[in-house]
Protein backbone atom coordinates (compact mmCIF):
# COMPACT_ATOMS: atom_id res chain seq x y z
CA UNK A 1 0.00 0.00 0.00
CA UNK A 2 1.51 3.26 -1.22
CA UNK A 3 1.89 5.85 2.28
CA UNK A 4 -0.65 8.61 1.87
CA UNK A 5 1.21 11.85 1.52
CA UNK A 6 -1.80 13.95 2.98
CA UNK A 7 -3.73 11.80 5.01
CA UNK A 8 -7.11 12.92 5.89
CA UNK A 9 -8.12 13.43 9.16
CA UNK A 10 -10.21 10.57 11.38
CA UNK A 11 -12.82 13.72 11.78
CA UNK A 12 -12.65 14.57 8.31
CA UNK A 13 -13.69 10.86 7.52
CA UNK A 14 -16.56 10.53 9.96
CA UNK A 15 -17.81 13.72 8.93
CA UNK A 16 -18.24 12.20 5.36
CA UNK A 17 -19.72 9.20 6.11
CA UNK A 18 -22.30 10.58 8.29
CA UNK A 19 -22.68 13.10 5.59
CA UNK A 20 -22.18 15.93 7.24
CA UNK A 21 -20.05 17.71 4.16
CA UNK A 22 -21.01 19.88 1.58
CA UNK A 23 -21.00 19.08 -1.95
CA UNK A 24 -17.35 20.70 -2.54
CA UNK A 25 -15.73 19.18 0.43
CA UNK A 26 -17.93 15.71 -0.61
CA UNK A 27 -16.10 15.75 -3.80
CA UNK A 28 -12.88 17.05 -2.43
CA UNK A 29 -12.52 13.50 0.07
CA UNK A 30 -13.91 11.24 -2.62
CA UNK A 31 -10.99 12.11 -5.06
CA UNK A 32 -8.82 11.87 -2.06
CA UNK A 33 -10.28 8.16 -1.27
CA UNK A 34 -10.13 6.91 -4.50
CA UNK A 35 -6.59 7.80 -4.75
CA UNK A 36 -5.23 6.60 -1.77
CA UNK A 37 -5.91 3.40 -0.40
CA UNK A 38 -4.53 4.43 3.33
CA UNK A 39 -7.59 6.27 3.50
CA UNK A 40 -9.90 4.17 2.47
CA UNK A 41 -8.97 1.22 4.45
CA UNK A 42 -9.25 4.03 7.64
CA UNK A 43 -12.57 5.44 6.40
CA UNK A 44 -13.77 1.05 5.88
CA UNK A 45 -12.92 0.79 9.91
CA UNK A 46 -14.65 4.01 10.86
CA UNK A 47 -17.74 2.57 8.69
CA UNK A 48 -17.82 -1.15 9.74
CA UNK A 49 -17.89 0.34 13.50
CA UNK A 50 -21.38 2.01 12.06
CA UNK A 51 -22.31 -0.49 10.31
CA UNK A 52 -21.87 -2.97 13.16
CA UNK A 53 -24.00 -0.90 15.78
CA UNK A 54 -26.90 -0.63 13.73
CA UNK A 55 -26.68 -4.46 13.00
CA UNK A 56 -26.49 -5.09 17.08
CA UNK A 57 -29.77 -2.57 17.03
CA UNK A 58 -31.36 -4.40 14.47
CA UNK A 59 -30.34 -7.92 16.31
CA UNK A 60 -32.36 -6.17 19.37
CA UNK A 61 -28.88 -6.05 21.39
CA UNK A 62 -29.80 -2.24 22.63
CA UNK A 63 -29.10 -2.26 26.34
CA UNK A 64 -28.97 0.67 28.86
CA UNK A 65 -30.66 4.33 28.44
CA UNK A 66 -32.01 5.18 25.40
CA UNK A 67 -33.40 8.76 24.69
CA UNK A 68 -36.56 9.49 22.97
CA UNK A 69 -35.13 9.77 19.96
CA UNK A 70 -33.79 6.24 19.83
CA UNK A 71 -36.93 5.26 20.80
CA UNK A 72 -39.18 6.84 17.78
CA UNK A 73 -35.89 5.42 15.62
CA UNK A 74 -36.77 2.02 17.30
CA UNK A 75 -40.61 1.64 16.34
CA UNK A 76 -40.21 3.32 12.79
CA UNK A 77 -38.04 0.80 12.42
CA UNK A 78 -40.83 -1.82 13.12
CA UNK A 79 -39.00 -2.86 16.45
CA UNK A 80 -41.85 -4.26 19.15
CA UNK A 81 -41.06 -1.99 22.32
CA UNK A 82 -43.28 -2.82 25.50
CA UNK A 83 -43.10 0.51 27.51
CA UNK A 84 -43.69 0.75 30.92
CA UNK A 85 -44.37 4.42 32.32
CA UNK A 86 -43.61 5.16 35.87
CA UNK A 87 -43.79 8.44 37.35
CA UNK A 88 -42.23 8.98 40.99
CA UNK A 89 -43.12 6.61 43.79
CA UNK A 90 -45.13 3.91 41.28
CA UNK A 91 -45.23 0.39 41.39
CA UNK A 92 -46.13 -0.82 37.69
CA UNK A 93 -46.77 -4.78 37.18
CA UNK A 94 -44.51 -5.45 34.08
CA UNK A 95 -43.60 -8.69 32.06
CA UNK A 96 -43.09 -9.66 28.67
CA UNK A 97 -44.59 -11.38 26.23
CA UNK A 98 -43.70 -13.03 22.31
CA UNK A 99 -42.99 -10.42 19.83
CA UNK A 100 -41.67 -7.96 21.85
CA UNK A 101 -38.34 -6.74 21.11
CA UNK A 102 -37.52 -4.39 24.04
CA UNK A 103 -38.94 -3.70 27.52
CA UNK A 104 -38.37 -0.07 28.41
CA UNK A 105 -38.80 2.01 31.44
CA UNK A 106 -39.80 5.19 30.96
CA UNK A 107 -39.59 7.47 34.12
CA UNK A 108 -40.74 10.72 34.88
CA UNK A 109 -39.52 13.39 37.24
CA UNK A 110 -39.05 16.83 37.94
CA UNK A 111 -35.61 17.45 36.05
CA UNK A 112 -35.27 21.50 36.87
CA UNK A 113 -32.12 22.29 36.45
CA UNK A 114 -30.84 19.01 36.57
CA UNK A 115 -28.82 18.51 33.68
CA UNK A 116 -27.71 14.86 34.28
CA UNK A 117 -28.94 12.13 36.30
CA UNK A 118 -28.00 8.84 37.85
CA UNK A 119 -29.74 5.93 37.64
CA UNK A 120 -29.46 2.70 40.58
CA UNK A 121 -31.52 -0.51 39.66
CA UNK A 122 -31.75 -2.62 42.88
CA UNK A 123 -32.92 -6.32 43.52
CA UNK A 124 -35.14 -7.55 46.06
CA UNK A 125 -31.96 -8.57 48.56
CA UNK A 126 -31.21 -4.82 47.90
CA UNK A 127 -28.09 -5.63 45.92
CA UNK A 128 -26.91 -3.39 43.30
CA UNK A 129 -27.94 -4.55 39.83
CA UNK A 130 -27.24 -1.63 37.56
CA UNK A 131 -26.09 1.48 38.21
CA UNK A 132 -25.96 4.02 35.44
CA UNK A 133 -23.96 7.21 36.01
CA UNK A 134 -24.33 10.87 34.61
CA UNK A 135 -26.88 9.98 32.42
CA UNK A 136 -28.12 13.30 29.76
CA UNK A 137 -31.63 15.09 30.51
CA UNK A 138 -32.43 17.45 27.82
CA UNK A 139 -35.06 19.22 29.71
CA UNK A 140 -37.38 20.07 32.65
CA UNK A 141 -40.17 17.97 30.98
CA UNK A 142 -38.59 14.72 30.29
CA UNK A 143 -38.41 11.43 30.67
CA UNK A 144 -35.86 8.87 30.96
CA UNK A 145 -35.90 5.38 29.69
CA UNK A 146 -34.15 2.29 30.34
CA UNK A 147 -34.44 -0.74 27.78
CA UNK A 148 -33.49 -3.92 27.79
CA UNK A 149 -33.25 -6.55 25.03
CA UNK A 150 -36.50 -8.60 25.34
CA UNK A 151 -34.42 -11.53 25.09
CA UNK A 152 -32.85 -10.56 28.49
CA UNK A 153 -35.92 -9.70 30.14
CA UNK A 154 -37.75 -12.90 29.22
CA UNK A 155 -34.63 -14.85 31.77
CA UNK A 156 -36.08 -13.20 34.40
CA UNK A 157 -37.57 -14.84 37.58
CA UNK A 158 -40.34 -12.97 38.60
CA UNK A 159 -39.13 -10.28 41.74
CA UNK A 160 -39.72 -6.31 42.73
CA UNK A 161 -36.88 -4.07 40.44
CA UNK A 162 -36.43 -0.70 42.91
CA UNK A 163 -35.15 1.99 40.68
CA UNK A 164 -33.80 5.30 41.96
CA UNK A 165 -33.19 8.23 40.23
CA UNK A 166 -31.20 10.88 41.86
CA UNK A 167 -29.70 13.76 39.87
CA UNK A 168 -26.02 14.34 39.25
CA UNK A 169 -23.13 16.20 40.88
CA UNK A 170 -22.75 16.30 44.65
CA UNK A 171 -25.75 17.38 46.00
CA UNK A 172 -27.22 13.66 44.53
CA UNK A 173 -31.00 14.30 45.19
CA UNK A 174 -33.28 11.79 44.57
CA UNK A 175 -35.73 12.48 42.23
CA UNK A 176 -37.54 9.71 41.98
CA UNK A 177 -38.11 6.14 43.09
CA UNK A 178 -39.96 3.32 41.12
CA UNK A 179 -41.13 -0.10 41.27
CA UNK A 180 -41.26 -2.77 38.47
CA UNK A 181 -43.02 -5.57 39.87
CA UNK A 182 -42.23 -8.07 37.21
CA UNK A 183 -43.47 -11.82 36.53
CA UNK A 184 -41.52 -14.15 34.78
CA UNK A 185 -41.93 -15.01 30.91
CA UNK A 186 -45.16 -16.88 30.23
CA UNK A 187 -44.81 -18.72 26.52
CA UNK A 188 -47.99 -19.40 26.59
CA UNK A 189 -49.24 -15.67 27.16
CA UNK A 190 -50.03 -13.48 24.70
CA UNK B 1 8.04 -5.79 -15.63
CA UNK B 2 7.72 -5.48 -11.66
CA UNK B 3 5.11 -7.92 -9.67
CA UNK B 4 1.63 -6.11 -10.64
CA UNK B 5 1.41 -5.56 -6.61
CA UNK B 6 4.05 -3.10 -6.59
CA UNK B 7 2.98 -0.94 -10.00
CA UNK B 8 1.65 2.28 -9.34
CA UNK B 9 -2.00 2.85 -10.53
CA UNK B 10 -1.41 4.35 -13.98
CA UNK B 11 0.45 1.67 -15.11
CA UNK B 12 -1.58 -1.04 -13.28
CA UNK B 13 -4.36 0.62 -15.66
CA UNK B 14 -1.83 0.39 -18.71
CA UNK B 15 -1.55 -3.36 -17.91
CA UNK B 16 -5.14 -4.12 -18.08
CA UNK B 17 -5.31 -2.03 -21.14
CA UNK B 18 -2.39 -3.52 -22.72
CA UNK B 19 -3.54 -7.01 -22.02
CA UNK B 20 0.11 -8.26 -21.78
CA UNK B 21 0.69 -11.42 -22.21
CA UNK B 22 0.90 -13.39 -18.68
CA UNK B 23 -0.40 -9.92 -16.82
CA UNK B 24 -3.84 -9.19 -18.28
CA UNK B 25 -5.25 -11.44 -15.64
CA UNK B 26 -3.12 -10.60 -12.81
CA UNK B 27 -3.55 -6.69 -13.78
CA UNK B 28 -7.24 -7.31 -13.73
CA UNK B 29 -7.50 -9.06 -10.27
CA UNK B 30 -4.87 -6.47 -8.75
CA UNK B 31 -6.79 -3.74 -10.03
CA UNK B 32 -10.13 -5.15 -9.00
CA UNK B 33 -8.40 -5.46 -5.64
CA UNK B 34 -7.50 -2.04 -5.40
CA UNK B 35 -10.15 -0.51 -6.49
CA UNK B 36 -13.32 -2.60 -5.52
CA UNK B 37 -13.21 -1.79 -1.97
CA UNK B 38 -13.18 2.24 -2.64
CA UNK B 39 -16.50 1.66 -5.07
CA UNK B 40 -17.86 -0.04 -2.15
CA UNK B 41 -17.45 2.28 0.18
CA UNK B 42 -18.67 5.14 -1.82
CA UNK B 43 -21.67 2.79 -2.60
CA UNK B 44 -22.63 2.40 0.88
CA UNK B 45 -21.60 5.88 1.87
CA UNK B 46 -24.09 7.25 -0.79
CA UNK B 47 -26.73 4.05 -0.99
CA UNK B 48 -26.49 2.77 2.55
CA UNK B 49 -27.32 -0.98 1.37
CA UNK B 50 -25.06 -3.44 1.41
CA UNK B 51 -26.20 -5.52 -1.49
CA UNK B 52 -26.93 -2.19 -3.78
CA UNK B 53 -23.22 -1.06 -2.31
CA UNK B 54 -22.30 -4.99 -3.98
CA UNK B 55 -23.97 -4.36 -7.69
CA UNK B 56 -22.47 -0.89 -7.62
CA UNK B 57 -18.84 -2.46 -7.06
CA UNK B 58 -19.41 -5.11 -9.71
CA UNK B 59 -21.00 -3.04 -12.76
CA UNK B 60 -18.68 -0.40 -11.85
CA UNK B 61 -15.13 -2.77 -12.08
CA UNK B 62 -16.82 -4.60 -14.79
CA UNK B 63 -16.96 -0.67 -17.29
CA UNK B 64 -13.23 0.08 -15.88
CA UNK B 65 -12.09 -2.96 -17.49
CA UNK B 66 -13.66 -2.65 -20.20
CA UNK B 67 -12.87 1.07 -20.66
CA UNK B 68 -9.67 0.30 -20.22
CA UNK B 69 -9.41 -2.41 -23.02
CA UNK B 70 -11.24 -0.62 -25.17
CA UNK B 71 -8.65 2.35 -24.93
CA UNK B 72 -11.65 4.79 -23.83
CA UNK B 73 -9.97 5.69 -21.12
CA UNK B 74 -7.41 8.38 -22.21
CA UNK B 75 -4.93 9.28 -19.30
CA UNK B 76 -4.12 6.05 -17.49
CA UNK B 77 -2.44 7.82 -14.61
CA UNK B 78 -6.28 9.08 -13.86
CA UNK B 79 -7.84 6.04 -13.27
CA UNK B 80 -8.92 6.99 -9.97
CA UNK B 81 -10.47 9.74 -10.96
CA UNK B 82 -12.02 7.08 -14.13
CA UNK B 83 -13.66 4.74 -11.42
CA UNK B 84 -14.95 7.85 -9.10
CA UNK B 85 -16.62 9.55 -12.08
CA UNK B 86 -18.26 5.53 -13.22
CA UNK B 87 -19.30 4.85 -9.30
CA UNK B 88 -21.01 8.39 -9.38
CA UNK B 89 -23.00 7.64 -12.61
CA UNK B 90 -23.46 4.12 -12.18
CA UNK B 91 -25.10 4.97 -8.36
CA UNK B 92 -27.77 7.14 -9.99
CA UNK B 93 -28.75 3.92 -11.46
CA UNK B 94 -28.10 1.61 -8.57
CA UNK B 95 -30.44 3.90 -6.63
CA UNK B 96 -32.73 3.78 -8.61
CA UNK B 97 -32.86 -0.06 -9.19
CA UNK B 98 -32.18 -0.36 -5.51
CA UNK B 99 -35.63 1.41 -4.94
CA UNK B 100 -37.91 -1.17 -6.73
CA UNK B 101 -36.12 -4.00 -5.36
CA UNK B 102 -36.26 -2.60 -1.96
CA UNK B 103 -40.07 -2.85 -2.00
CA UNK B 104 -40.29 -6.21 -3.35
CA UNK B 105 -38.18 -7.27 -0.54
CA UNK B 106 -40.16 -5.00 1.90
CA UNK B 107 -42.67 -7.44 0.52
CA UNK B 108 -41.22 -10.68 0.32
CA UNK B 109 -38.36 -11.00 2.31
CA UNK B 110 -36.81 -10.47 5.79
CA UNK B 111 -33.43 -8.21 5.25
CA UNK B 112 -29.99 -9.98 5.27
CA UNK B 113 -27.76 -9.63 8.00
CA UNK B 114 -24.61 -7.15 6.71
CA UNK B 115 -21.37 -8.48 6.67
CA UNK B 116 -19.17 -5.66 8.62
CA UNK B 117 -15.84 -5.58 8.24
CA UNK B 118 -13.30 -4.16 10.13
CA UNK B 119 -10.24 -3.19 8.70
CA UNK B 120 -10.61 -6.85 6.04
CA UNK B 121 -11.69 -8.88 8.85
CA UNK B 122 -14.98 -9.49 9.94
CA UNK B 123 -16.20 -7.51 12.52
CA UNK B 124 -16.83 -9.32 16.05
CA UNK B 125 -20.34 -7.68 16.91
CA UNK B 126 -19.98 -9.55 20.54
CA UNK B 127 -17.17 -7.27 20.90
CA UNK B 128 -18.60 -4.42 19.88
CA UNK B 129 -21.01 -4.96 22.26
CA UNK B 130 -19.42 -5.37 24.89
CA UNK B 131 -16.93 -2.41 23.91
CA UNK B 132 -20.00 -0.20 23.72
CA UNK B 133 -21.19 -1.19 26.96
CA UNK B 134 -18.22 0.12 28.37
CA UNK B 135 -18.60 3.72 27.41
CA UNK B 136 -20.24 6.10 29.53
CA UNK B 137 -23.68 6.34 29.03
CA UNK B 138 -23.51 10.04 27.91
CA UNK B 139 -21.10 8.75 24.93
CA UNK B 140 -23.26 5.43 24.50
CA UNK B 141 -26.47 7.61 23.46
CA UNK B 142 -24.26 9.92 21.49
CA UNK B 143 -22.80 7.21 19.36
CA UNK B 144 -26.03 5.42 18.95
CA UNK B 145 -27.88 9.00 18.42
CA UNK B 146 -25.25 9.83 15.23
CA UNK B 147 -24.98 6.20 13.60
CA UNK B 148 -27.98 4.36 14.56
CA UNK B 149 -31.01 7.02 14.44
CA UNK B 150 -28.82 8.89 11.89
CA UNK B 151 -29.21 12.18 14.19
CA UNK B 152 -26.96 15.59 13.59
CA UNK B 153 -24.51 17.11 15.94
CA UNK B 154 -27.38 19.71 15.97
CA UNK B 155 -30.59 17.40 16.68
CA UNK B 156 -28.26 15.36 19.59
CA UNK B 157 -27.74 18.41 21.26
CA UNK B 158 -31.65 19.38 21.40
CA UNK B 159 -31.82 15.77 22.53
CA UNK B 160 -29.46 15.46 25.22
CA UNK B 161 -28.55 19.11 25.93
CA UNK B 162 -25.27 18.83 25.25
CA UNK B 163 -23.54 21.85 23.41
CA UNK B 164 -23.01 21.03 19.52
CA UNK B 165 -19.64 21.73 19.35
CA UNK B 166 -19.51 19.01 22.95
CA UNK B 167 -21.60 16.72 20.68
CA UNK B 168 -18.72 16.69 17.99
CA UNK B 169 -16.40 15.73 20.64
CA UNK B 170 -18.05 13.12 22.86
CA UNK B 171 -18.63 11.58 19.32
CA UNK B 172 -14.88 11.87 17.87
CA UNK B 173 -13.78 10.28 21.05
CA UNK B 174 -16.23 7.85 21.48
CA UNK B 175 -15.55 6.14 18.32
CA UNK B 176 -11.63 6.94 19.33
CA UNK B 177 -12.50 4.21 22.32
CA UNK B 178 -14.92 2.07 20.03
CA UNK B 179 -11.64 1.81 17.61
CA UNK B 180 -9.55 0.77 20.04
CA UNK B 181 -11.48 -1.75 22.35
CA UNK B 182 -12.29 -3.43 19.37
CA UNK B 183 -8.88 -3.80 18.23
CA UNK B 184 -7.82 -4.91 21.58
CA UNK B 185 -8.35 -8.35 20.99
CA UNK B 186 -6.09 -9.76 22.99
CA UNK B 187 -7.29 -8.06 26.16
CA UNK B 188 -10.95 -9.13 27.00
CA UNK B 189 -14.02 -6.85 27.53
Amino acid sequence: MQPCDAPLSDEMLLVYWLRETSTDETDQIEAHLFACAECAARLERTASLGMGLNELVRQGRLSGMVSPALLNRLQRDGFHLRLYALSPGDTVPCTVFPGDDFVAASLHADFSGVRSVSLSVTAPDDSTLREFEDVPVSGAEGELVWALPAAVVRQFPSMRLRLTLTSAGQDRAVLGEYVLDHSAFDPASG
Amino acid sequence: MPPVVDLSDGDLARAVAAREPGSGGLAEGELYRRFAPRVRLYGLRHLRDEDAAADLVQQVMLLTIEKLRDGSVRDADQIASFVLGTSRMMARDVRRQEWRRSKLRETYMPPPAPETRHGGELLDLDRLDACLARLAERDRLVVLLTFYAERTPREVQQELGVTEGNVRVIRHRALQRLRACVMSREEGP
